[in-house]
């Protein structure tokens, strides 16, 4: 009884050590969800943005504001490195997840500023400043 | 008097292409040459493999 209570704490604390590394690797639920239903998007800037009409509940908004306070930190941190603005690494991502990562059904921001769904029949609006 | 013959000559074609009229025509719209637009897509080309590497690194937050 002792011995199964045991394994028991050893296979929790275990599962608690390696359980938080590997959520902090996956993209928040709630937001990928948001991005499926189309209440969220990926903008030209480089940022996630809130569908305008779309009711944001303050959960999904502190959610989506986290991100977007963490990847500026991202983008700042390399920008330093590698001598460039912001607003250039965070467009370089942009172009990045622009070129591949959004899904059919998500909707995005292009580079007017006008938000588009992506259709299975239509490719996804690339801001001109990607380059081929 | 050979030499005088190729002067005038020469003085001739002169006239005559000085006559002929030499069209120049303004451009309709001023040329317009965006360099930060060029300096901005050569930055990104080149910060790709940053982009794609910040992607992959912070996948929590794509």
């Amino acid at each position: 009884m002792k011995r199964s209570i045991f394994l028991f704490a050893a296979f929790a604390a275990f599962a608690a050590a390696f359980a938080i590394p590997v959520m902090a690797q996956q993209a928040d639920t709630v937001v990928s969800q948001a991005r499926a239903a189309g209440l969220v998007g990926e903008q030209a800037d480089g940022f996630l943005g809130f569908v305008p009409g779309a009711s944001i509940s303050a959960d999904l908004r502190g959610r989506v504001d986290q991100i977007n306070i963490r990847r500026r930190g991202v983008y700042t941190s390399r920008a330093a490195e590698r001598n460039v603005t912001v607003n250039e690494m965070a467009a370089a991502v942009a172009c990045e997840i622009f070129t591949g990562r959004i899904a059919v059904g998500e909707r995005y921001r292009n580079e007017a500023g006008q938000w588009r769904q992506r259709t299975a029949s239509q490719a996804v609006e690339v801001p001109s400043f990607c380059g081929s | 008097m050979r030499s005088h013959v190729l002067t005038l000559g020469l003085g001739a074609a002169t006239l005559v292409a000085g006559c002929i009229p030499v069209q120049i025509q303004a451009p309709d719209q001023p040329i317009e040459i965006n360099l930060n637009v060029n300096i901005r897509q050569e930055v990104i080309v080149r910060l790709e493999r940053d982009a794609q590497e910040l992607l992959e690194q912070n996948a929590d937050i794509f």
